[in-house]
């Protein structure tokens, strides 16, 4: 039997909000427990949310990215449920008005570019933080977290494979990263992400029932998570049994999705509109503001450095490919005219050194301000290109400023013309048989003679500047 | 010197003439607390700080409006410092954080809040027997109950102990006690007075209010109590009239609606002669009698109690133990921690709400109940839209008879649910309304109710002041008519 | 309303009916709904809900933070609380 797979995913991405969806409680990633909380965010009797504008904006940047439908009146329900981290016994969420949908995303796959269509992205608050490790028998709650802005991404169930469902994830994280409202950091949770995983027959019509997979943080384990899942759903099927509508929790110690249906036990989250908060207008001409103010992404990005700097289009689509890199590539620009050379060290060199490390860029030691400097004392000759390899080495270990790494080590490039002409004379005189073949027409052996007076000057000499004072020399 | 069964206008009289100090004010109400602890009308005080307060006063003049002036607040309000409970178990050693804005509009005017009033758990009763802290009892008999939920507010006032006391009203929590009770209350439009640290019961219903023995005092409490407030974003940025300024405007040519499809047959003979004498006494003062039709007023009962129930049902969740009010003891499980917090502290009008609330808003009810309800919503506040085309006010009794006894209702919740007939659908279409007493049935007070059109206080406030111009029915007391 | 509705109810609203009162109270609970079946009654097929009766649109706040720390103040007025967090029974994943 050949299964066909459908997968849906919802992803949370954190706002980039300076406060919270409700309140004036900060949202600032790893403070002190419990020290960013309002009295709104405790959900103390008698208090009342009060909605963050900004939240709505950023929302809006995400639906205009992807070509959506939005809504200039949205509103706000209640999804009733108790759980120690959710202080008023409800999450308020956008079910009936989503402030955006019917969005779309092309995604790069291994077949090409597929295009996966986006429900609805809706605006909800973050719940707090439980830790059930720390105290022997019970467990603590850290409210400060809660409230913080989410923007819902839901995907229609389009995707096929696992690897699909990874680089429609990388899409999103690439999307709102460069809208700049999110900072995409998956290590603090900034994103996250439910999946749901049915199979179905080939020519099946309806789709299977399915299962959701809560709360996975990396790449890696959204891949790991879905095969293991679609495996385990055909076993479920072929075996005669069929698979129960639930929701499932991925265990990446073991590789494997368990049952979480103890906890949900007829839960029924009794949807109504909020009535503490009335719909919210966005005015055509804050529509109009954001249209005009969206940042360039990074389609439109890649375009322009091909036809304005100039780069060759792989060049452009590495650089492009991240909110870092493009920021990297464009702030260092700015200290050097060289714009491309920039470029050939961001997809050369240093993309080596992230690869090596399996960093981001801005993850890095390297700023832009220094990296621009590296360049500009390429082009200007005051080091060589090799010399300005030792250098950047020294920039990843220390971050130290380039300017003063050449001073201190001494690797400012000889410009001293006769004293170059004196070593060159030296090599040639230590080497007679090498410039007896030359002579006789051997020409690749100038290489030879580049390299030993490099050698004699420990890099600091410009290698054109060798090559043409040896053919002077030879000739 | 007593301020017993004083006014708000006459015990600024006395403090501007010098009768009395701001401390003996004080003392004096503290005294009339005290011979009254009968009634169970208070469930905190706040005697050291507010006696602080007086002399403060007596030292530096305040030239704000309310300075110095007695004020009870209903214990649904949270205040700083002081205990906030709700007439509810579940809260009986929550200390909140904060204020609520409209007790601090009313302090910064110069109130000095006296205690926090007893009240039906979490507003929802209409007869105070739904308090953890026991019964409110009515001054004007002993097993009489002051009505609900605003009950310890309404008692305080009728006995002559506090000129003004603050109330809440989500479906008549204001008028109904005022009408009990024999004094005067309203509710002002949806969206007048800020919601922020009112502990809320049904959000879409909720208003704190005013109560006060005449139209004049409410009118005056009210022009402190309202605000812009950002806070609370149901709360109306509309301009805020001064309410005192339309009191004595003429009636004359004024339309006073009369429902028509008000089935009056089920009340008592009594309470329709009562209602009826008012009526002319206002056609006596010039306004006209028009019948206007409230079709689906006969809805408003079940309305509310789907909407009401639905929206505390959600609001009440927050009660569950983890970071603040009672919890029980030693739950061994999260899941016995929330069911034992809950079942332990709430009482049982509160739970059946709860219930019917979880039940009309669970999957495959939410369409018959809730959605429903709220379509019938807005059919009455249309019918109200087209009434208020064609007259100023629109009049019915306050509630079905005067203050029953303590128990009397019985173990059905449908016929105390019925109490608030006449008040509910003011609340669902968000418009002001009024109580005022307006007769006495077996030396029993009752009121008349004046609804307005939407933030049209200052109509009902001038109907109800020129009322008071002409009758003396605000004036009884339980122990006669105040001179 | 049967026993079986009264028991879901009952477990989304965390309360635990004693055994002595379940009777009445799926009686009441019973009679409350026959009561408000009347709204069946009315027409409402075009009729949109009305759910607040502030017919307006909300007034929205900028992103600034305004909130102090208040986390000693909080913690004290938890049931349960260290100096850190507020705690709970233990809740296995």
């Amino acid at each position: 039997m050949i299964w066909e797979t459908v997968i849906g995913l919802e992803i949370h991405a954190q706002l980039s909000t300076k406060s919270k969806l409700f309140s004036g409680g900060s949202t600032k990633f790893g403070a002190e427990s419990n020290t960013h909380v309002d009295l709104v965010d405790m959900g103390l009797p008698g208090v009342l949310p009060v909605a963050n504008k900004e939240a709505f904006y950023k929302a809006i940047k995400f639906g205009l990215a992807t070509g959506a439908q939005i809504n200039q009146i949205s509103s706000f329900d209640r999804k009733n449920y108790f759980y120690p981290d959710l202080p008023k016994g409800y999450q308020i969420t956008q079910m009936t008005k989503p402030i955006v949908e019917k969005g779309s995303i092309k995604v790069s796959t291994e077949n090409g570019e597929k295009i996966i269509n986006i429900t609805r992205a809706h605006l909800e608050e973050d719940a707090g933080k439980s830790i059930h490790d720390l105290f022997e028998g019970e467990t603590g709650v850290d409210l400060n977290r809660a409230g913080t802005p989410l923007l819902e991404i839901v995907s229609e169930p389009e995707i096929s494979t696992a690897k699909e469902a990874v680089a429609y994830f990388k899409a999103i994280r690439q999307l709102v990263t460069f809208l700049d409202i999110c900072d995409g950091n998956m290590a603090q949770g900034s994103m996250r992400c439910d999946v749901n995983v049915s199979i179905k027959k080939i020519d099946d019509k309806e789709l299977g029932t399915r299962a959701e997979l809560k709360n996975i943080n990396s790449f890696k384990f959204i891949e790991k998570a879905i095969n293991f899942e679609i495996e385990r759903q055909i076993a479920v099927i072929e075996s005669g049994e069929s698979v129960v509508q639930e929701t499932r929790l991925y265990d990446s110690d073991k590789n494997e999705t368990r049952s979480m249906r103890s906890k949900e036990e007829a839960n029924d989250y009794r949807y109504f509109p909020c009535p503490d908060l009335l719909p919210v207008v966005i005015s055509d001409k804050e529509l109009n503001e954001i249209k005009d103010n969206l940042p360039e992404l990074p389609e439109e990005k890649q375009n322009r450095y091909i036809s304005e700097i100039g780069l060759e289009s792989s060049e452009a689509k590495i650089i492009s490919s991240s909110k870092a890199m493009a920021d990297m590539f464009e702030e260092a620009s700015k200290k050097t005219d060289d714009a491309k050379m920039i470029a050939k060290w961001l997809v050369g060199d240093i993309s080596a050194l992230l690869n090596k490390e399996n960093i981001e860029i801005d993850e890095s030691k390297l700023s832009p301000e220094n990296f621009g400097k590296l360049i500009k004392r390429i082009s200007d000759n005051t080091i060589s290109g090799k010399i300005a390899k030792s250098v950047l080495e020294e920039v990843w270990e220390n971050g130290n400023d380039v300017d003063e790494i050449i001073k201190a080590k001494g690797l400012i490039q000889i410009q001293d013309e006769s004293l170059l002409e004196q070593i060159a004379i030296q090599v040639l005189d230590s080497n007679p048989d090498q410039v007896a073949a030359y002579r006789s027409g051997k020409d690749k052996l100038l290489g030879f003679f580049v390299g030993q007076v490099m050698k004699e000057t420990q890099g600091k000499a410009n290698p054109k500047s060798v090559n043409v004072i040896l053919k002077k020399i030879l000739s | 010197m007593t301020v017993k069964y004083k006014t708000i206008k006459e015990i600024k009289k006395m403090i501007s003439q010098k009768e009395i100090s701001h401390k003996e004010i004080i003392q004096d109400v503290y005294k009339l607390v005290k011979e009254n602890s009968n009634l169970n009308a208070f469930i905190s005080l706040n005697e050291e700080k507010s006696l602080k307060k007086a002399e403060n006063f007596d030292n530096n003049p305040s030239d704000c409006s309310l300075a110095g002036i007695p004020i009870a607040q209903k214990d649904l309000f949270c205040t700083k410092g002081l205990r906030t409970t709700c007439g509810s178990k579940i809260l009986d050693n929550f200390i909140p954080p904060y204020t609520a804005t409209v007790i601090e509009n009313l302090e910064n005017a110069g109130c000095i809040s006296i205690g926090k009033t007893n009240m039906d758990e979490f507003a929802m009763g209409s007869s105070n027997e739904t308090s953890h802290f026991g019964n409110v009892h009515n001054p004007w008999g002993d097993n009489l109950v002051p009505g609900g939920s605003s009950g310890g507010s309404a008692s305080a006032i009728a006995a002559g102990i506090v000129p003004a006391a603050s109330g809440t009203d989500t479906g008549g929590s204001i008028r109904q006690p005022a009408s009990l009770c024999g004094i005067t209350g309203i509710k002002p439009t949806y969206g007048r007075v800020s919601r922020w640290g009112m502990i809320a019961f049904a959000s879409s219903l909720d208003q704190a209010g005013p109560m006060a023995r005449t139209a004049e005092d409410c009118a005056l409490l009210l022009n402190e109590m309202c605000s812009h407030d950002i806070k609370d974003t149901t709360s109306l940025d509309n301009e805020i009239p001064n309410f005192e300024d339309n009191l004595n405007n003429s009636l004359k040519g004024k339309k006073i609606g009369v429902v028509k499809d008000l089935d009056l047959s089920s009340l008592d003979k009594d309470v329709i002669e009562v209602y009826e004498n008012s009526l002319k006494e206002f056609v006596s003062m010039g306004a006209e009698l028009v019948d206007v039709s409230l079709p689906n007023l006969a809805l408003s009962v079940p309305t509310y109690y789907v909407v009401a129930p639905a929206e505390c049902s959600s609001n009440l969740s927050r009660f569950d133990g983890v970071k603040f009010g009672r919890r029980s003891k030693n739950p061994k499980s999260l899941e016995e921690l929330y069911v034992q917090t809950r079942s332990e502290g709430f009482g049982d009008e509160v739970k059946r709400r709860i219930l019917i609330g979880s039940y009309v808003l669970s999957a495959g009810y939410y369409d018959a109940y809730y959605k429903k309800a709220q379509q019938v919503r807005r059919l009455i506040k249309q019918d109200f839209d087209e009434a208020f085309l064609s007259v100023n006010v629109i009049m019915t009794p306050t509630t079905r008879g005067p203050a029953f006894d303590i128990g009397s209702k019985g173990s059905d919740p449908i016929q105390m649910y019925l109490e608030d007939l006449f008040t509910i659908s003011a609340n669902l279409a968000g418009l002001p309304a009024m109580s005022l007493p307006n007769g006495n049935i077996d030396n029993k007070p009752i009121g008349l109710q004046i609804i307005g059109n939407f933030l049209d206080e200052s109509s009902i406030l001038n109907f109800g002041h020129m009322y008071q111009t002409k009758t003396n029915w605000h004036m009884f007391s339980p122990e006669g008519v105040i001179q | 309303m049967d026993k079986k509705t009264v028991t879901t109810i009952s477990y989304l609203s965390r309360l635990k009916i004693d055994p002595e009162k379940e009777e009445k109270i799926t009686n009441d609970l019973e009679n409350i709904i026959k009561f408000v079946d009347q709204l069946n009654d009315a027409e409402t097929s075009d009729i949109e809900p009305l759910t607040n009766p502030l017919e307006k649109t909300a007034k929205t706040r900028t992103d600034q933070v305004t909130a102090k720390n208040l986390k000693k103040e909080l913690l004290e007025i938890g049931p349960s609380s260290n100096e850190d967090y507020f705690l709970v029974p233990r809740v296995v994943e």
